[in-house]
Protein backbone atom coordinates (compact mmCIF):
# COMPACT_ATOMS: atom_id res chain seq x y z
CA UNK A 1 0.00 0.00 0.00
CA UNK A 2 1.39 3.40 -0.91
CA UNK A 3 0.30 6.98 -0.59
CA UNK A 4 0.50 8.86 -3.82
CA UNK A 5 -0.85 12.20 -4.98
CA UNK A 6 -2.81 10.45 -7.71
CA UNK A 7 -4.35 7.98 -5.29
CA UNK A 8 -6.82 8.46 -2.48
CA UNK A 9 -4.73 7.60 0.60
CA UNK A 10 -6.51 8.36 3.86
CA UNK A 11 -9.70 9.25 2.01
CA UNK A 12 -10.16 5.50 1.52
CA UNK A 13 -10.47 5.16 5.28
CA UNK A 14 -13.05 7.94 5.37
CA UNK A 15 -15.04 5.97 2.80
CA UNK A 16 -14.62 2.73 4.76
CA UNK A 17 -15.74 4.34 8.00
CA UNK A 18 -18.62 6.22 6.33
CA UNK A 19 -17.22 9.65 7.11
CA UNK A 20 -17.67 11.21 3.64
CA UNK A 21 -20.57 13.35 2.50
CA UNK A 22 -22.59 12.09 -0.44
CA UNK A 23 -20.85 14.22 -3.07
CA UNK A 24 -17.34 13.21 -1.99
CA UNK A 25 -18.39 9.59 -1.71
CA UNK A 26 -19.54 9.65 -5.35
CA UNK A 27 -16.19 11.10 -6.43
CA UNK A 28 -14.31 8.46 -4.50
CA UNK A 29 -16.37 5.60 -5.89
CA UNK A 30 -15.82 6.93 -9.40
CA UNK A 31 -12.06 6.96 -8.79
CA UNK A 32 -12.17 3.46 -7.35
CA UNK A 33 -13.92 2.08 -10.41
CA UNK A 34 -10.83 2.87 -12.48
CA UNK A 35 -8.04 2.39 -9.92
CA UNK A 36 -7.08 -1.18 -8.93
CA UNK A 37 -4.41 0.11 -6.53
CA UNK A 38 -6.91 2.10 -4.48
CA UNK A 39 -9.36 -0.81 -4.57
CA UNK A 40 -6.66 -3.10 -3.26
CA UNK A 41 -5.74 -0.61 -0.55
CA UNK A 42 -9.35 -0.18 0.49
CA UNK A 43 -9.81 -3.95 0.79
CA UNK A 44 -6.65 -4.20 2.89
CA UNK A 45 -7.97 -1.58 5.29
CA UNK A 46 -11.30 -3.39 5.41
CA UNK A 47 -9.55 -6.71 6.10
CA UNK A 48 -7.66 -5.22 9.04
CA UNK A 49 -10.78 -3.67 10.52
CA UNK A 50 -13.33 -6.41 9.85
CA UNK A 51 -11.30 -9.61 9.80
CA UNK A 52 -7.93 -9.34 11.55
CA UNK A 53 -8.99 -7.33 14.57
CA UNK A 54 -12.17 -9.35 14.96
CA UNK A 55 -10.01 -12.42 15.58
CA UNK A 56 -8.68 -11.02 18.81
CA UNK A 57 -9.93 -13.07 21.76
CA UNK A 58 -12.13 -11.48 24.40
CA UNK A 59 -10.42 -12.25 27.67
CA UNK A 60 -12.60 -12.83 30.72
CA UNK A 61 -12.05 -10.56 33.70
CA UNK A 62 -10.13 -12.59 36.32
CA UNK A 63 -12.40 -13.26 39.33
CA UNK A 64 -9.70 -11.89 41.63
CA UNK A 65 -9.73 -8.55 39.78
CA UNK A 66 -13.50 -8.22 40.01
CA UNK A 67 -13.29 -8.93 43.74
CA UNK A 68 -10.42 -6.44 44.17
CA UNK A 69 -12.42 -3.69 42.50
CA UNK A 70 -15.43 -4.30 44.73
CA UNK A 71 -13.22 -4.42 47.85
CA UNK A 72 -11.52 -1.15 46.82
CA UNK A 73 -14.91 0.51 46.40
CA UNK A 74 -15.87 -0.76 49.88
CA UNK A 75 -12.72 0.83 51.36
CA UNK A 76 -13.56 4.12 49.65
CA UNK A 77 -17.09 3.97 51.04
CA UNK A 78 -15.78 3.39 54.57
CA UNK A 79 -13.31 6.28 54.29
CA UNK A 80 -16.10 8.55 53.10
CA UNK A 81 -18.27 7.50 56.02
CA UNK A 82 -15.46 8.14 58.54
CA UNK A 83 -14.76 11.60 57.11
CA UNK A 84 -18.37 12.54 57.35
CA UNK A 85 -18.94 11.04 60.77
CA UNK A 86 -17.86 13.94 62.96
CA UNK A 87 -19.59 16.48 60.77
CA UNK A 88 -22.80 14.56 60.96
CA UNK A 89 -22.79 13.64 64.64
CA UNK A 90 -24.69 16.66 65.81
CA UNK A 91 -27.15 16.52 62.97
CA UNK A 92 -27.66 12.81 63.62
CA UNK A 93 -28.55 13.45 67.22
CA UNK A 94 -31.26 15.83 66.14
CA UNK A 95 -32.48 13.43 63.48
CA UNK A 96 -32.54 10.54 65.94
CA UNK A 97 -34.81 12.47 68.23
CA UNK A 98 -37.08 13.23 65.30
CA UNK A 99 -37.05 9.56 64.31
CA UNK A 100 -38.23 8.52 67.74
CA UNK A 101 -41.19 10.87 67.37
CA UNK A 102 -41.93 9.49 63.93
CA UNK A 103 -41.77 5.90 65.16
CA UNK A 104 -44.39 6.73 67.73
CA UNK A 105 -46.60 8.14 65.01
CA UNK A 106 -46.38 5.57 62.23
CA UNK A 107 -48.32 2.32 62.10
CA UNK A 108 -46.45 -0.81 63.27
CA UNK A 109 -47.46 -2.50 60.00
CA UNK A 110 -45.66 0.04 57.80
CA UNK A 111 -42.50 -2.01 57.44
CA UNK A 112 -41.62 -1.08 53.83
CA UNK A 113 -37.86 -1.42 54.32
CA UNK A 114 -37.76 -4.97 55.65
CA UNK A 115 -35.15 -7.49 54.57
CA UNK A 116 -37.67 -9.47 52.47
CA UNK A 117 -38.62 -6.26 50.67
CA UNK A 118 -34.97 -5.45 50.08
CA UNK A 119 -34.35 -8.95 48.68
CA UNK A 120 -37.40 -8.60 46.43
CA UNK A 121 -36.17 -5.22 45.21
CA UNK A 122 -32.76 -6.73 44.44
CA UNK A 123 -34.43 -9.49 42.46
CA UNK A 124 -36.42 -7.00 40.40
CA UNK A 125 -33.36 -4.78 39.93
CA UNK A 126 -31.36 -7.76 38.62
CA UNK A 127 -34.19 -8.86 36.34
CA UNK A 128 -34.55 -5.31 35.00
CA UNK A 129 -30.85 -4.99 34.36
CA UNK A 130 -30.09 -2.32 36.94
CA UNK A 131 -28.23 -4.58 39.38
CA UNK A 132 -25.14 -5.83 37.53
CA UNK A 133 -23.09 -8.86 38.43
CA UNK A 134 -19.40 -8.34 39.01
CA UNK A 135 -18.40 -11.81 37.86
CA UNK A 136 -20.11 -13.68 35.01
CA UNK A 137 -19.40 -17.39 35.01
CA UNK A 138 -21.21 -20.71 35.32
CA UNK A 139 -18.29 -22.11 37.33
CA UNK A 140 -19.49 -22.67 40.92
CA UNK A 141 -15.95 -22.88 42.30
CA UNK A 142 -14.94 -19.64 40.55
CA UNK A 143 -17.81 -17.75 42.17
CA UNK A 144 -16.90 -19.16 45.58
CA UNK A 145 -13.28 -18.09 45.04
CA UNK A 146 -14.54 -14.67 44.00
CA UNK A 147 -16.43 -14.24 47.27
CA UNK A 148 -13.43 -15.40 49.31
CA UNK A 149 -11.06 -13.10 47.39
CA UNK A 150 -13.46 -10.23 47.94
CA UNK A 151 -13.34 -10.75 51.70
CA UNK A 152 -16.83 -12.13 52.32
CA UNK A 153 -16.93 -12.00 56.15
CA UNK A 154 -18.63 -15.38 56.59
CA UNK A 155 -18.33 -18.92 55.29
CA UNK A 156 -20.68 -19.42 52.36
CA UNK A 157 -21.25 -21.89 49.55
CA UNK A 158 -22.59 -21.50 46.05
CA UNK A 159 -25.21 -24.06 45.06
CA UNK A 160 -24.86 -26.33 42.07
CA UNK A 161 -28.42 -26.41 40.71
CA UNK A 162 -27.58 -28.04 37.38
CA UNK A 163 -29.64 -31.11 38.24
CA UNK A 164 -32.65 -28.84 38.68
CA UNK A 165 -31.95 -27.18 35.30
CA UNK A 166 -30.78 -23.92 36.86
CA UNK A 167 -27.52 -22.65 35.37
CA UNK A 168 -25.27 -20.37 37.43
CA UNK A 169 -24.88 -16.94 35.78
CA UNK A 170 -22.47 -15.21 38.17
CA UNK A 171 -22.28 -13.24 41.37
CA UNK A 172 -21.52 -10.01 43.13
CA UNK A 173 -20.45 -8.93 46.59
CA UNK A 174 -23.53 -7.04 47.60
CA UNK A 175 -25.00 -5.14 50.50
CA UNK A 176 -28.40 -5.99 51.83
CA UNK A 177 -29.73 -3.09 53.84
CA UNK A 178 -26.17 -2.14 54.72
CA UNK A 179 -24.88 -5.61 55.62
CA UNK A 180 -22.47 -7.62 53.42
CA UNK A 181 -24.20 -10.18 51.26
CA UNK A 182 -23.01 -12.79 48.80
CA UNK A 183 -25.40 -12.58 45.86
CA UNK A 184 -25.41 -15.10 43.03
CA UNK A 185 -27.82 -15.69 40.21
CA UNK A 186 -29.14 -18.60 38.17
CA UNK A 187 -31.09 -18.85 34.94
CA UNK A 188 -33.71 -21.56 34.95
CA UNK A 189 -36.36 -23.14 32.74
CA UNK A 190 -38.37 -20.62 30.75
CA UNK A 191 -35.64 -18.00 31.32
CA UNK A 192 -36.77 -17.58 34.92
CA UNK A 193 -34.25 -15.88 37.17
CA UNK A 194 -33.29 -17.19 40.58
CA UNK A 195 -31.36 -14.85 42.89
CA UNK A 196 -29.72 -16.28 46.00
CA UNK A 197 -28.30 -14.18 48.80
CA UNK A 198 -26.45 -15.14 51.97
CA UNK A 199 -25.73 -12.80 54.87
CA UNK A 200 -24.91 -12.98 58.55
CA UNK A 201 -28.08 -12.73 60.58
CA UNK A 202 -30.92 -14.50 62.33
CA UNK A 203 -34.13 -15.85 60.85
CA UNK A 204 -35.87 -14.65 64.00
CA UNK A 205 -35.17 -11.03 63.01
CA UNK A 206 -37.37 -11.29 59.94
CA UNK A 207 -40.92 -9.92 60.03
CA UNK A 208 -43.90 -12.25 60.08
CA UNK A 209 -43.93 -14.32 56.86
CA UNK A 210 -46.81 -15.37 54.61
CA UNK A 211 -46.01 -19.01 55.23
CA UNK A 212 -43.76 -21.16 57.41
CA UNK A 213 -42.63 -24.62 56.29
CA UNK A 214 -40.61 -27.33 58.01
CA UNK A 215 -38.49 -29.83 56.07
CA UNK A 216 -35.78 -32.18 57.36
CA UNK A 217 -35.80 -30.29 60.65
CA UNK A 218 -35.17 -26.92 58.97
CA UNK A 219 -37.57 -23.97 59.19
CA UNK A 220 -38.33 -22.09 55.97
CA UNK A 221 -39.94 -18.64 56.02
CA UNK A 222 -41.82 -17.92 52.79
CA UNK A 223 -42.73 -14.41 51.60
CA UNK A 224 -44.57 -13.29 48.49
CA UNK A 225 -43.96 -9.87 46.96
CA UNK A 226 -46.09 -9.58 43.85
CA UNK A 227 -44.95 -12.37 41.53
CA UNK A 228 -41.73 -12.90 43.46
CA UNK A 229 -41.42 -15.72 45.99
CA UNK A 230 -38.80 -15.48 48.73
CA UNK A 231 -37.69 -18.46 50.82
CA UNK A 232 -35.43 -17.82 53.83
CA UNK A 233 -33.68 -20.38 56.03
CA UNK A 234 -30.85 -20.44 58.58
CA UNK A 235 -27.49 -22.24 58.19
CA UNK A 236 -25.38 -21.59 61.29
CA UNK A 237 -24.72 -17.84 61.52
CA UNK A 238 -25.78 -17.31 57.92
CA UNK A 239 -29.26 -16.66 56.53
CA UNK A 240 -29.84 -17.95 53.02
CA UNK A 241 -32.63 -16.70 50.78
CA UNK A 242 -33.83 -17.70 47.33
CA UNK A 243 -35.87 -15.20 45.31
CA UNK A 244 -37.56 -15.99 42.03
CA UNK A 245 -40.57 -15.26 39.88
CA UNK A 246 -40.83 -18.97 39.06
CA UNK A 247 -43.69 -21.02 40.47
CA UNK A 248 -43.75 -20.59 44.26
CA UNK A 249 -43.71 -24.31 45.05
CA UNK A 250 -40.79 -24.81 42.67
CA UNK A 251 -38.79 -22.16 44.56
CA UNK A 252 -39.63 -23.81 47.88
CA UNK A 253 -38.56 -27.22 46.52
CA UNK A 254 -35.23 -25.75 45.40
CA UNK A 255 -34.69 -24.46 48.93
CA UNK A 256 -35.60 -27.88 50.38
CA UNK A 257 -33.08 -29.52 48.03
CA UNK A 258 -30.17 -27.26 48.95
CA UNK A 259 -30.71 -26.35 52.60
CA UNK A 260 -28.34 -28.01 55.06
CA UNK A 261 -29.02 -28.33 58.77
CA UNK A 262 -26.05 -26.92 60.68
CA UNK B 1 -27.10 11.23 45.18
CA UNK B 2 -27.04 11.67 48.93
CA UNK B 3 -27.78 8.01 49.72
CA UNK B 4 -24.41 6.19 49.66
CA UNK B 5 -25.98 2.82 48.86
CA UNK B 6 -27.89 4.30 45.94
CA UNK B 7 -24.76 6.08 44.71
CA UNK B 8 -22.83 2.83 44.88
CA UNK B 9 -25.56 0.92 43.10
CA UNK B 10 -25.79 3.50 40.33
CA UNK B 11 -22.04 3.47 39.87
CA UNK B 12 -21.93 -0.32 39.70
CA UNK B 13 -24.81 -0.52 37.24
CA UNK B 14 -23.12 2.00 34.95
CA UNK B 15 -19.46 1.08 35.32
CA UNK B 16 -19.07 -2.60 36.15
CA UNK B 17 -20.56 -3.93 32.89
CA UNK B 18 -17.72 -2.14 31.09
CA UNK B 19 -14.98 -3.91 33.04
CA UNK B 20 -14.31 -6.55 30.39
CA UNK B 21 -13.62 -4.03 27.62
CA UNK B 22 -11.47 -1.96 29.95
CA UNK B 23 -9.51 -5.02 31.05
CA UNK B 24 -8.95 -6.25 27.50
CA UNK B 25 -7.77 -2.83 26.37
CA UNK B 26 -5.52 -2.51 29.39
CA UNK B 27 -4.09 -5.95 28.69
CA UNK B 28 -3.30 -4.98 25.11
CA UNK B 29 -1.77 -1.68 26.13
CA UNK B 30 0.50 -3.22 28.76
CA UNK B 31 0.90 -6.85 27.60
CA UNK B 32 1.08 -7.69 31.30
CA UNK B 33 -1.82 -9.25 33.19
CA UNK B 34 -0.87 -7.83 36.60
CA UNK B 35 -0.28 -4.33 35.25
CA UNK B 36 -3.53 -4.49 33.31
CA UNK B 37 -5.45 -5.47 36.45
CA UNK B 38 -3.81 -2.70 38.50
CA UNK B 39 -4.75 -0.12 35.88
CA UNK B 40 -8.35 -1.31 35.76
CA UNK B 41 -8.65 -1.21 39.56
CA UNK B 42 -7.20 2.31 39.64
CA UNK B 43 -9.60 3.33 36.87
CA UNK B 44 -12.64 2.19 38.83
CA UNK B 45 -11.41 3.84 42.01
CA UNK B 46 -10.84 7.20 40.29
CA UNK B 47 -14.17 6.94 38.54
CA UNK B 48 -15.98 6.17 41.79
CA UNK B 49 -14.37 9.08 43.61
CA UNK B 50 -15.46 11.48 40.87
CA UNK B 51 -18.79 9.82 40.14
CA UNK B 52 -20.70 12.82 41.45
CA UNK B 53 -19.33 14.77 38.46
CA UNK B 54 -20.62 12.17 36.01
CA UNK B 55 -23.90 13.15 34.40
CA UNK B 56 -26.25 10.16 33.98
CA UNK B 57 -27.15 9.64 30.35
CA UNK B 58 -23.78 10.83 29.07
CA UNK B 59 -21.22 8.48 27.60
CA UNK B 60 -19.96 6.21 30.39
CA UNK B 61 -17.72 4.21 28.03
CA UNK B 62 -15.84 7.28 26.85
CA UNK B 63 -15.61 8.53 30.45
CA UNK B 64 -14.12 5.28 31.76
CA UNK B 65 -11.77 4.79 28.81
CA UNK B 66 -10.54 8.35 29.32
CA UNK B 67 -9.68 7.54 32.93
CA UNK B 68 -8.11 4.22 31.93
CA UNK B 69 -5.90 5.84 29.32
CA UNK B 70 -4.92 8.58 31.75
CA UNK B 71 -3.89 5.99 34.36
CA UNK B 72 -1.97 4.02 31.73
CA UNK B 73 -0.25 7.14 30.35
CA UNK B 74 0.77 8.33 33.81
CA UNK B 75 2.24 4.98 34.69
CA UNK B 76 4.16 4.47 31.48
CA UNK B 77 5.08 7.94 30.37
CA UNK B 78 6.00 9.62 33.64
CA UNK B 79 7.87 6.60 34.94
CA UNK B 80 9.56 6.24 31.55
CA UNK B 81 8.45 2.63 31.38
CA UNK B 82 6.75 3.08 28.07
CA UNK B 83 6.61 -0.19 26.11
CA UNK B 84 9.50 -0.58 23.72
CA UNK B 85 9.02 1.35 20.50
CA UNK B 86 10.22 0.00 17.19
CA UNK B 87 11.06 2.14 14.21
CA UNK B 88 8.08 2.19 11.90
CA UNK B 89 10.26 0.96 9.02
CA UNK B 90 11.20 -2.13 11.03
CA UNK B 91 7.62 -3.17 11.55
CA UNK B 92 7.22 -4.74 8.13
CA UNK B 93 9.88 -7.32 9.01
CA UNK B 94 8.37 -10.55 10.37
CA UNK B 95 8.62 -10.98 14.13
CA UNK B 96 10.54 -13.89 15.59
CA UNK B 97 8.58 -16.71 17.22
CA UNK B 98 10.26 -16.06 20.57
CA UNK B 99 7.85 -13.20 21.22
CA UNK B 100 4.99 -15.72 21.27
CA UNK B 101 6.12 -17.04 24.63
CA UNK B 102 5.28 -13.84 26.49
CA UNK B 103 2.04 -13.50 24.59
CA UNK B 104 0.93 -17.02 25.42
CA UNK B 105 1.73 -16.34 29.07
CA UNK B 106 -0.36 -13.18 28.98
CA UNK B 107 -3.27 -14.51 27.02
CA UNK B 108 -3.54 -18.20 27.76
CA UNK B 109 -4.40 -20.74 25.13
CA UNK B 110 -7.48 -19.20 23.45
CA UNK B 111 -5.49 -17.06 21.13
CA UNK B 112 -4.30 -16.68 17.56
CA UNK B 113 -0.74 -15.34 17.75
CA UNK B 114 -0.41 -13.59 14.41
CA UNK B 115 -2.74 -10.65 14.90
CA UNK B 116 -1.95 -10.25 18.59
CA UNK B 117 1.77 -10.25 17.92
CA UNK B 118 1.49 -7.69 15.15
CA UNK B 119 -0.72 -5.48 17.29
CA UNK B 120 1.77 -5.63 20.11
CA UNK B 121 4.57 -4.44 17.83
CA UNK B 122 2.65 -1.36 16.75
CA UNK B 123 3.81 1.89 18.36
CA UNK B 124 1.39 2.89 21.08
CA UNK B 125 0.29 6.02 19.21
CA UNK B 126 -1.08 3.83 16.41
CA UNK B 127 -2.16 0.87 18.53
CA UNK B 128 -4.42 2.78 20.91
CA UNK B 129 -6.77 4.22 18.23
CA UNK B 130 -7.08 0.72 16.76
CA UNK B 131 -8.00 -0.69 20.15
CA UNK B 132 -10.51 2.04 20.92
CA UNK B 133 -12.18 2.32 17.51
CA UNK B 134 -11.82 -1.06 15.79
CA UNK B 135 -11.87 -3.33 18.85
CA UNK B 136 -13.97 -1.46 21.42
CA UNK B 137 -16.22 0.32 18.92
CA UNK B 138 -15.72 3.91 20.07
CA UNK B 139 -16.38 6.67 17.53
CA UNK B 140 -13.57 8.90 16.23
CA UNK B 141 -14.90 11.69 18.42
CA UNK B 142 -14.99 9.50 21.55
CA UNK B 143 -11.48 8.21 20.87
CA UNK B 144 -10.26 11.78 20.39
CA UNK B 145 -11.73 12.70 23.80
CA UNK B 146 -10.09 9.66 25.41
CA UNK B 147 -6.68 10.45 23.90
CA UNK B 148 -6.96 14.20 24.34
CA UNK B 149 -6.23 15.02 20.71
CA UNK B 150 -8.02 16.27 17.61
CA UNK B 151 -10.39 14.03 15.67
CA UNK B 152 -8.18 14.47 12.61
CA UNK B 153 -5.18 13.23 14.56
CA UNK B 154 -7.09 10.14 15.62
CA UNK B 155 -8.05 9.51 11.99
CA UNK B 156 -4.50 9.80 10.71
CA UNK B 157 -3.12 7.57 13.51
CA UNK B 158 -5.83 5.02 12.84
CA UNK B 159 -4.99 5.05 9.13
CA UNK B 160 -1.30 4.55 9.76
CA UNK B 161 -2.02 1.87 12.34
CA UNK B 162 -4.23 -0.07 9.95
CA UNK B 163 -1.68 0.21 7.14
CA UNK B 164 1.17 -0.91 9.38
CA UNK B 165 -0.86 -3.78 10.75
CA UNK B 166 -1.69 -4.91 7.23
CA UNK B 167 1.96 -4.66 6.20
CA UNK B 168 2.90 -6.91 9.11
CA UNK B 169 0.09 -9.35 8.43
CA UNK B 170 0.15 -9.42 4.64
CA UNK B 171 1.67 -12.87 4.42
CA UNK B 172 -0.69 -14.21 7.04
CA UNK B 173 -3.63 -12.62 5.22
CA UNK B 174 -2.70 -14.32 1.98
CA UNK B 175 -2.18 -17.67 3.72
CA UNK B 176 -5.63 -17.26 5.23
CA UNK B 177 -7.07 -16.83 1.75
CA UNK B 178 -7.44 -13.07 1.64
CA UNK B 179 -6.42 -11.28 -1.54
CA UNK B 180 -5.83 -14.37 -3.69
CA UNK B 181 -8.34 -13.14 -6.23
CA UNK B 182 -7.93 -9.41 -5.78
CA UNK B 183 -5.58 -7.11 -7.56
CA UNK B 184 -1.98 -7.45 -6.34
CA UNK B 185 -0.43 -4.72 -4.25
CA UNK B 186 2.05 -2.59 -6.16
Amino acid sequence: MTDNASHLGATLQDLLDERLDAARQTEVLTHLAGCPQCRSELEALRWVRDVALKQLPVEDVPPALAARVVAALDVTDKQTVRRGWRRRTMAAAVLAAAAVVLLLLVSPSSNGDTLPNAVARDFVAYRDGTLPLTLHTSDVAAVERFFVAGGAPFAMRVFDLGMMQYQLVGGRLHRLRGRPSALFVYSGPGDRNLVCQMYEGQLADLPRSDDVREHNGITFRVYRAGTVTLVFWQEGPVVCVLASDADAEAVIQLAYAKAVKV
Amino acid sequence: MSDPDERRRQFESIALPLMQGLYNTSLRLTADGDEAADIVQETFLRAYRTFDNFRPGTNARAWLFTILYSVFANRYHEAKRRPRMEAVEELEAPAGPESDIALVAAWGSRWNPEVERALRRLPEDFRTPLLLIDVEGLSYEEAAAVLGCAVGTVGSRLFRGRKLLYAMLQEYAHQAGYGKHSAPDP
